[in-house]
């Protein structure tokens, strides 16, 4: 990059580039062509999920009904997830918040902390330990399956919300992810500034690095928080009825006499999706509060 | 660097460190030990689907005051069964009583070691209570070890829309459809009567696949596998015949051609897509009734199957070798799978009875369905319960049947390979299954 | 990837801190310390915990191989690598392998070619950004196994949406299952609706990184949006196309959930195993059945060998192909 040095502390960028009169300017508005791209996009994108909640709407023979128009069983649908006695589904809510927050906010750390040691600073073994990681990430989930479980049932984990945690903290796919951002998004130039400003390592990620990064950390927080809250596969063997997240709980909750219900299955996941639209608010925000300063990294 | 982001990081540190520390507490709805206070056994039940225990369980502990059942449902069969083999493969995890489905059951009846003898711990008083198949296909060949006693039974009888059969011109009321189809030849000519009237789209039968295992129930006393667990499928002759009268069916256009479990199965229903099918008691509320919907309620009604007994689906309750609390859990198995705790689950979850005296109770017995046209369900299936035949299935039945061969006489019956050739190839595979 | 520049010379960066009146030499020790050690420290809380939790599994998952192991009756021999020969041998996996592939190009070339399209349409100034932005990432908030469910219905054979939208114009319904490409393209359209956006999004963080300046200057010079594109953008997130490449190789491989769900749930994938995938046939031989642990285990490290063949493949194709900083 060719660009000036900048102050390792002005990270945020001068007001001038940040938008108005310069040439380049109009590239960055949106012509309708564009804004119609989007919006099919986005159309395509929101259909399959509005007809899900449709059917959340509807009684179970009209599952299959097309034209997908709604019907008045929202509520009713609802209530049967709720109304159980054991609170299966809030307990699934609960647990399912607190092991997808605690998972987010470790893997933004640890990643973002790993990725700009991978990506900046120079160590003996760098390019082999990021091999390792990226080979980490190749290795088919199904099979470790049992191996972990065995290790959990040693630990005495089973059942406990360790268990889906704290193998989670690290993922092979944020250090990768988050490194190939600092690549291009941390210039040089600003993290030797920072050395001669006399900075440590530790204070160059905390003040120059992760600022930088922010933008790419909300998206990591945002698909890691998705993917956790969307999880069946593990926390439904290691955990038990007593200690659901809340994938569990919906499968519970929605299997009736060797058949599923379906219309209570759908109203459930509706209701599970809602607190990942809170996420992606706060998300949100960041990802396009990023943009404009990302536009001035270096 | 902003205030605000500065403090939006130390709360994320600090929630990290909190919620490490949360994490072994956080939310459980029951914080009770393995074992309770004053001297309290505290048992472990885990059943997939909905068993219909709530009530049965709090009977059992009241009668029980020393023992507390704590009810894990597991979600359904097919979540269920993979986390039951790594649980007893790694000799932890399983319940002290586990719900385990009829085709589960009989895999687990050959490498039956990870599970305890039901007859050590006096299940065979029992043995009376149930019918002799339903018994059978819990016990090992040799007689000597019984790892499950029977929950609930599917029954089988044959679902029928009234409305098209009266369009077609054929009798509607179930006594006169019953006697019509008296075996399955007559059933089908029935069929070809139904089609010749022209005046129904829909077909007569879902699938040519629904007459296979009933036919070959009724008429053999072995199915694909011989009692030394050998694959006979390919020499069994009853097979073949039911699979040819099947694929016969479909070619005359009398099957719906509907692939059962599918998206397009499920919505034939509510589309009137055919007028009969067989079902066993636990399709009729909760799929047939479900998929078809209120417009639907007092088309459909019931009669006897063809060949008179049958059965379809159904499951057991066993006790994992694991376990450290065998005697408790042989009585709550016991409780579970008697009269009353069949009556309760049947109550619940509309689970049919499959103990003799369950079947027997006016409770079940009197048991009609408003949906069903006030169909006598309670007697119908009783009794295809009571006249079924034992039949030796052997472990990989299911495995052989719901996997290899039921998929390939469909994709036959679709037209996309020849009836020879998916003979040729189920019997392939099944045989490749077998061996290994 | 070969941005290689790192910190500074140690001695510069050593020259103690102007606010700091401490000692230089132990300033000096420390700072050569920092930089000496601390990136072993930044990337060791990964291989701790993966050390702990990611590498038994992975040990195991070899040592198992070698045995016949059934978990459903015990038995547990050592085979040696009979296991690995029976399955070369195996025409199920061969078929499977066959399906994993064509699912994964089917789905990937399109999908990241739409999605760097994405991110570039989101890159601008526009009204309801946010709601655009998030608009396209919408399809990963729900479970795979419900929408499964949705896709079932859009592509069901009779009562489908698709065919149904197919016969209004005279179009012969498609047999969405019995056909084997019919079958990939249907799951490749679920794969794709699920995470075109998410890469999308990946891209964009990256762009966002991208120094306007360039792009101002290159106005000047008269080059065009699309040139500019090709020319500035591409190349300068060469690193994050480089990593969707390698992790949609890494996910497309071990595609499970939609094709299940699409064959109704059984893992058979079809009735002649149309569009049954590799890891569908590990979860076969592995829970179903006898439970052939040890044979799963044995396929499950050659479905890894593959990731890694293709993973490279591709990465060498793509590093070839899009050109990046004149390095």
């Amino acid at each position: 990059m060719t660009t000036t040095q900048a102050l390792p502390r002005s990270v945020t960028p001068p007001p001038r580039a940040r938008r108005g009169r310069t040439p380049g300017a109009r590239l960055w508005e949106a012509s309708p062509l564009t804004y119609l791209a989007l919006i099919l996009g986005c159309v395509l994108s929101v259909f399959p999920i509005v007809w899900s909640f449709i059917i959340a709407s509807r009684d179970n023979s009209a599952v299959y009904d097309m034209p997908p128009t709604p019907g008045g069983m929202l509520f009713e649908n609802i209530d049967r997830m709720l109304a159980n006695e054991d609170a299966a589904f809030l307990y699934g809510l609960v647990n399912s918040a607190v092991v997808s927050t605690i998972v987010t906010v470790s893997v933004i750390f640890f990643s973002s902390l790993a990725g700009f040691a991978l990506a900046k600073l120079r160590f003996r073994g760098r390019n082999g330990l990021l091999l390792v990681i990226v080979l980490t990430m190749m290795v088919p989930t199904q099979l470790g399956i049992i191996p972990l479980y065995l290790m959990m049932v040693e630990l005495e984990w089973t059942g406990t919300l360790q268990a889906v945690i704290v193998p989670f903290l690290v993922q092979g796919f944020g250090v990768f992810m988050m490194r190939q951002y600092a690549l291009a998004a941390v210039s040089d130039e600003l993290i030797e500034a920072a050395r001669l400003d006399g900075c440590s390592t530790w204070r160059i990620y905390w003040n120059v690095v992760l600022p930088a990064l922010r933008p790419a950390a909300a998206v990591l927080g945002l698909l890691t928080f998705m993917q956790t809250w969307n999880e069946f596969l593990w926390p439904f063997v290691v955990l038990t009825p007593d200690t659901p997240t809340v994938q569990y709980s919906l499968k519970i909750l929605s299997s009736g006499l060797y058949q599923t219900d379906y219309t209570a299955l759908f109203a459930g996941t509706a209701l599970a999706t809602l607190p990942l639209l809170v996420v992606f608010l706060v998300f949100g925000r960041q990802i396009i509060g990023g943009i404009m300063e990302g536009a001035v990294k270096s | 660097m902003s205030v605000i982001r500065r403090r939006l990081r130390t709360v994320a540190v600090a929630a990290l460190a909190a919620g490490v520390a949360l994490g072994s507490t956080a939310c459980s709805k029951s914080n009770d030990d393995e074992a309770g206070e004053g001297g309290q056994v505290k048992l472990v039940l885990q059943t997939f689907s909905n068993f219909g225990y709530d009530q049965a369980i709090k009977d059992f502990e009241a009668a029980n005051p020393t023992i507390k059942v704590e009810h894990q449902r597991m979600g359904e069969l097919r979540d269920f069964q993979p986390k039951l083999v790594q649980w007893l493969a790694a000799g932890s995890g399983a319940g002290d009583v586990v719900g385990l489905e009829e085709g589960v059951l009989l895999q687990y009846v050959q490498n039956h070691d990870k599970f305890t003898n039901l007859l050590d711990l006096g299940a065979g008083e029992l043995k009376a209570n149930f019918p002799e198949w339903k018994w059978n296909n819990a016990l090992t060949p040799d007689g000597k070890k019984l790892i499950g006693l029977g929950t609930d039974v599917g029954g089988l009888a044959m679902c029928y829309r009234k409305d098209l059969f009266q369009q077609a011109g054929l009798p509607t009321d179930r006594e006169t459809v019953s006697q019509r189809i008296k075996t399955w030849d007559d059933y089908i000519a029935l069929g070809r009567e139904y089609k010749a009237s022209g005046k129904v789209k829909a077909a007569w039968l879902d699938s040519a696949t629904s007459l296979m295992q009933p036919y070959v129930m009724q008429n053999s006393e072995v199915f694909f596998f011989g009692k030394d667990n050998s694959f006979i499928g390919d020499t069994n002759p009853v097979i073949r015949k039911a699979w040819d009268t099947g694929l016969q069916m479909a070619a005359e256009g009398l099957t719906a051609k509907a692939q059962r479990w599918s998206a397009d199965w499920d919505a034939a229903f509510k589309n009137n897509a055919f007028a009969t099918i067989p079902c066993p008691a636990w399709m009729t509320e909760g799929i047939i009734a479900q998929r078809s919907g209120p417009t639907n309620a007092g088309k459909w009604d019931i009669a006897t199957i063809p060949g008179g007994g049958g059965n379809w689906g159904g499951s057991y309750l066993a006790i994992p070798a694991q376990t450290k609390h065998p005697k408790e859990a042989y009585l709550l198995a016991k409780y579970l799978t008697s009269k009353e705790g069949h009556l309760a689950a049947f109550k619940e979850a509309g689970a049919m009875p499959s103990s003799i005296p369950g079947i027997e109770d006016p409770a079940f017995k009197g048991k009609t369905s408003e949906y069903f046209s006030g169909a006598p369900v309670g007697q119908i299936f009783g009794d295809s319960v009571k006249n079924m035949k034992p039949v030796f299935l052997g472990a990989k039945h299911q495995q052989v049947w719901e996997t290899i061969v039921e998929p390939q006489m469909q994709a036959a019956e679709r037209g996309q390979l020849s009836s020879a050739a998916a003979w040729t190839k189920a019997m392939d595979e099944a045989k490749k299954v077998s061996a290994g | 990837m070969s941005s290689t520049v790192g910190a500074a010379p140690p001695r510069r960066a050593a020259t103690p801190a102007r606010h700091r009146p401490q000692p230089r030499r132990s300033s000096y020790r420390l700072g050569r310390w920092d930089l000496k050690y601390s990136p072993y420290l930044y990337v060791a809380p990964f291989f701790v915990l993966f050390g702990i939790f990611g590498l038994f599994p992975l040990l195991y998952t070899v040592y198992v191989s070698l045995f016949d192991y059934e978990l459903l009756s015990g038995t547990r021999e050592f085979a040696g690598l009979e296991n690995y020969r029976v399955l070369l041998a195996d025409a199920q996996f061969w078929n499977a392998a066959y399906n994993t592939v064509g699912i994964f190009v089917l789905s990937t070339v399109p999908q990241l070619i739409v999605a760097l399209l994405l991110a570039n349409l989101l890159n601008r100034q526009m009204r309801g950004r946010t709601l655009l932005r998030m608009g396209i990432v919408v399809p990963n908030i729900t479970s795979v196994a419900a929408v499964g469910i949705i896709f079932a219905l859009i592509f069901a054979d009779r009562y489908g949406l698709v065919n149904w939208l197919l016969g209004t114009v005279g179009i012969d319904p498609v047999a969405w299952r019995d056909n084997r490409y019919a079958s990939w393209l249907a799951i490749a359209f679920m794969v794709d609706w699920r995470w075109t956006g998410y890469n999308a999004l990946i891209y964009l963080g990256a762009m966002q990184a991208i120094p306007r300046d360039l792009y101002e200057s290159a106005s000047l010079d008269g080059a065009s949006a699309w040139r500019q594109f090709w020319q500035i953008t591409v190349p300068l997130i060469r690193p994050t196309i480089l990593f969707t490449v390698i992790i949609s190789t890494i996910g497309g491989f071990q595609i499970f959930t939609e094709p299940l769900m699409y064959g109704h749930g059984m893992v058979r994938g079809g009735a002649e195993h149309e569009f049954q995938t590799l890891a569908m046939y590990i979860y076969e031989q592995t829970f179903t059945g006898n439970a052939e642990y040890g044979y799963g285990a044995a396929m499950s490290w050659l479905l890894f060998l593959m990731i890694i063949i293709f993973a490279l493949i591709n990465f060498a194709l793509v590093r070839r192909s899009v050109k990046g900083e004149q390095k």
